[in-house]
């Protein structure tokens, strides 16, 4: 027998179908390659719910999409934007060039403007003319192409090493020298281990696993990335845009 | 060619959402979306179309779920925070802007592009939410190429600020946030129209939009008349810039200025607001040669009024 | 709504104050002075919560008159300033607390030197070559970082204040109508028009 008198209280209901997963994830893009990373972590509240669940997803030879906000909604928007450069592949033979993927991005994050995707994206990889090149965008589309940028539990901590390593804020040239414009690929290699290995020092919710994925523009050599430890290409051919992914641990406390 | 314009004469009024409660996207892929349509291929049958949440106010949902600037626990963070300044003046219209976003009191992006170049001719501003000022006037951007299809000539700012209001007051309520001022040079000369997503459309000389926008005012009407030259009506753009930056917290970083004139819309540059502070803008048009800071301005002068040393007479005595 | 200013200048402060005392939506009156001469060098402009301005001002009055009777010399800007802030911040943490916000103007006839003191409710207190309070602040501030010169003569001086005065005539929503002005000076005090 239900209690009749509990059931004619006015009840209040709200939907909420968001929740925050953690982790980080991070994009540089260099003169002809462009790294994207994230953490392996996935966790919620305190919990930690997995050490592996992927947050960096090749779309193409020369596009990497990183996703961090809700879990959920970050697969289910990286399985639709999937579909979308299949069906552009189908239709024009070639895969959608870096410009135009952050463009239907953008469209597609907007599209869901009145019940938004919870999902901070990156978007790295090779522009048309061989340039490196990171794309940032938030839940409802506005994007920027940047070359650097961090998202997600850390950002704030990241970000400021980020500004002073890659863009020399603050710093202060030696005499009759200038900062390069663009970093050669083994230093920006080891700026993003030491972002993740720090942040995971400083930050709960990073840690367990980073996968580092490297496109290099079409034609450029292997410099500066043979040898390195945990490294595996993704492309089968190197004619084209080149894709690795380098794999890491991270403490797991 | 008119078969393609065919596709996009569809009347706005016809729908903006697709179905109604929980709507379905995966029915509403049209052939578009297998090609490119430069990414906006769901808006090929005229309107986009929008997914809505299936509960009783999608408005409240969504002012529940979003940043509205007052919330800092809100999951999902709009970036805010902005000075935006545009007039008209003799020699055309200066459009000026900051380029820093905030998230709460994170400064999410210290570079981001608050002028919109719509097409050669014709600029907007970005105030508000960063994805409704960029999507809708990009938005804005095909329809007046497509106006120019159509009637073999340039659609005219009063046209395309009115086109950009009526589709926004479309969504009135629903939680779009944009304050864009509209700037171009048509057959009636230079000409600013700021629009906003209340639905606001109003023709004027000079506006500024943001949480910066009173200091910005500020110097701006001080300094502002019709026959102001190119490099002093460049100068005040940029100095009231500056004055938001400094003054609002909201506000900083660099300050991106664009002159139109008749044959369309110029970048000036791109200034360093804290440069501007100790070293002014550089050898531009119009620079005063130092600093803006006031500190600087004033170094070495004093208030204090002693009055002159007492005579060498009067000592003897 | 109320807005002060104040601005220093070669030998002098302005103090400037709008003149209308609001309750509700309604003008009680239109030529209230809000601006309190509490001794031969020093001018303090007050606002903030009705009852509490002119109460704070005139306890303040007394006070630094009394320090002048008992030794025979007046309180410098500076120390008079500081008492004035300490008032404040005693009066915060007492169970009725004054919610009032000052600029306090003031010239030191040992140094020759116009001081002024831009003081919240808080008991904050900061030694400014100009200030202002209010919704009027929002545009004179940057209008001042622009303007303002420390060797500015008294004319200069206040064509300065007029631009602050027709800027947040032309931009506030609800601006007030009149201000009053006063000098602090080597001669002392005194009212002026604009």
């Amino acid at each position: 027998m239900p209690d009749m008198t509990s059931l004619a209280h006015p009840q209040q209901r709200s939907f909420n179908p968001y929740s925050e997963n953690g982790g980080t994830i991070l994009a540089i893009a260099g003169a002809d390659f462009s790294v994207i990373a994230g953490d392996t972590r996935q966790s919620e509240g305190y919990s930690i719910q997995t050490r592996y669940a992927p947050k960096v997803f090749r779309l193409t030879d020369r596009a990497v999409l990183a996703v961090n906000g809700f879990a959920a909604d970050g697969n289910m928007f990286v399985k639709k934007v999937k579909q979308r450069l299949e069906w552009y592949r189908h239709a024009h033979s070639k895969d959608m060039p870096l410009r135009a993927i952050a463009r239907l991005i953008q469209t597609m994050l907007y599209a869901r403007r009145f019940f938004p995707y919870y999902v901070y994206n990156i978007l790295g990889g090779i522009e048309e003319d061989g340039t490196g090149a990171v794309y940032s965008f938030d839940p409802v589309g506005s994007y920027e192409r940047e070359a650097c940028r961090a998202a997600g539990a850390a950002q704030s901590l990241v970000q400021p090493f980020l500004d002073n390593q890659i863009y020399f804020k603050n710093q202060t040239p030696a005499l009759g020298t200038s900062h390069p414009a663009h970093l050669p690929l083994p230093t920006v290699l080891s700026i993003v281990i030491d972002s993740f290995t720090s942040a995971t020092e400083r930050h709960i919710e990073v840690g367990d696993g980073l996968e580092m994925y490297v496109v290099l523009a079409k034609g450029r050599n292997l410099q500066g990335l043979e040898g390195v430890r945990g490294m595996q290409e993704l492309t089968v051919t190197d004619d084209g845009e080149r894709v690795f992914v380098v794999r890491r641990d991270l403490k797991k406390d | 060619m008119n078969t393609f314009v065919e596709r996009f004469t569809t009347n706005a009024s016809n729908g903006l959402f697709c179905g109604n409660g929980a709507v379905e996207e995966d029915e509403e892929f049209s052939d578009a979306m297998w090609g490119s349509e430069a990414g906006f291929g769901s808006l090929a049958r005229g309107v986009p179309s929008f997914t809505v949440p299936s509960v009783s106010d999608p408005a409240a949902f969504l002012r529940l779920h979003t940043d509205d600037h007052a919330d800092p626990n809100c999951k999902i963070k709009i970036q805010h925070g902005t000075t935006t300044l545009a007039f008209r003046f003799q020699g055309g219209v200066i459009v000026a802007v900051d380029s820093r976003a905030t998230a709460g009191s994170y400064v999410a992006s210290g570079t981001v592009k608050k002028v919109i170049e719509i097409n050669p001719y014709l600029l907007g501003t970005m105030a508000g939410g960063a994805a409704d000022c960029q999507y809708w006037e990009t938005y804005l951007g095909m329809h007046c190429r497509l106006h120019e299809l159509r009637n073999r000539e340039r659609i005219s700012v009063s046209a395309a600020s009115k086109y950009l209001s009526n589709l926004v007051y479309g969504y009135k309520g629903m939680g779009l946030s944009m304050g864009t001022m509209i700037c171009g040079w048509d057959k009636t000369g230079p000409a600013v129209f700021y629009v906003d997503s209340d639905g606001t459309r109003l023709k004027g000389d000079l506006f500024s939009v943001g949480s910066g926008s009173t200091f910005a005012y500020g110097v701006l009407d001080q300094g502002y008349r019709w026959d102001l030259s190119d490099e002093e009506a460049q100068e005040l753009g940029r100095r009231s810039i500056y004055a938001a930056g400094h003054r609002d917290a909201f506000s900083g970083n660099t300050c991106n200025l664009y002159h139109v004139k008749e044959n369309g819309w110029n970048f000036i540059g791109n200034y360093d607001i804290s440069k501007l502070h100790y070293d002014g803008p550089g050898d531009v048009a119009g620079s005063p040669g130092h600093g803006y800071g006031y500190d600087l301005r004033v170094e070495g002068r004093s208030s204090v009024n002693a009055p002159e040393a007492a005579p060498a007479v009067a000592a003897q005595a | 709504m109320e807005t002060s200013f104040a601005l220093t200048g070669k030998g002098y402060v302005i103090v400037a104050a709008d003149t209308t005392a609001a309750r509700s939506i309604v003008k009680m009156k239109v030529d209230e002075d809000k601006i309190k001469e509490i001794s031969p060098h020093l001018l303090m402009a007050y606002s903030g919560e009705p009852g509490d301005t002119v109460q704070f001002a005139e306890f303040v009055e007394r006070n630094i008159r009394l320090y002048q009777i008992r030794n025979l010399y007046p309180l410098r800007p500076s120390a008079a300033a500081s008492w004035i802030r300490r008032s404040l911040a005693d009066s915060l943490r007492s169970r009725s607390p004054y919610s009032v916000n000052l600029l306090v103007g003031g010239y030191d006839t040992a140094t020759h030197e116009p001081k002024l003191y831009w003081i919240d409710y808080l008991g904050t207190q900061v030694d400014v070559p100009f200030g202002a309070h209010g919704y009027g602040s929002y545009f004179a501030l940057s209008l001042l970082d622009r303007y303002h010169d420390p060797e500015a003569s008294l004319e200069e001086g206040l064509a300065t204040l007029k631009r602050c005065v027709d800027e947040v005539a032309k931009r506030l929503v609800v601006s007030p109508g009149r201000y009053k002005v006063k000098v602090v000076d080597k001669d002392g005090v005194r009212e002026v028009e604009i």
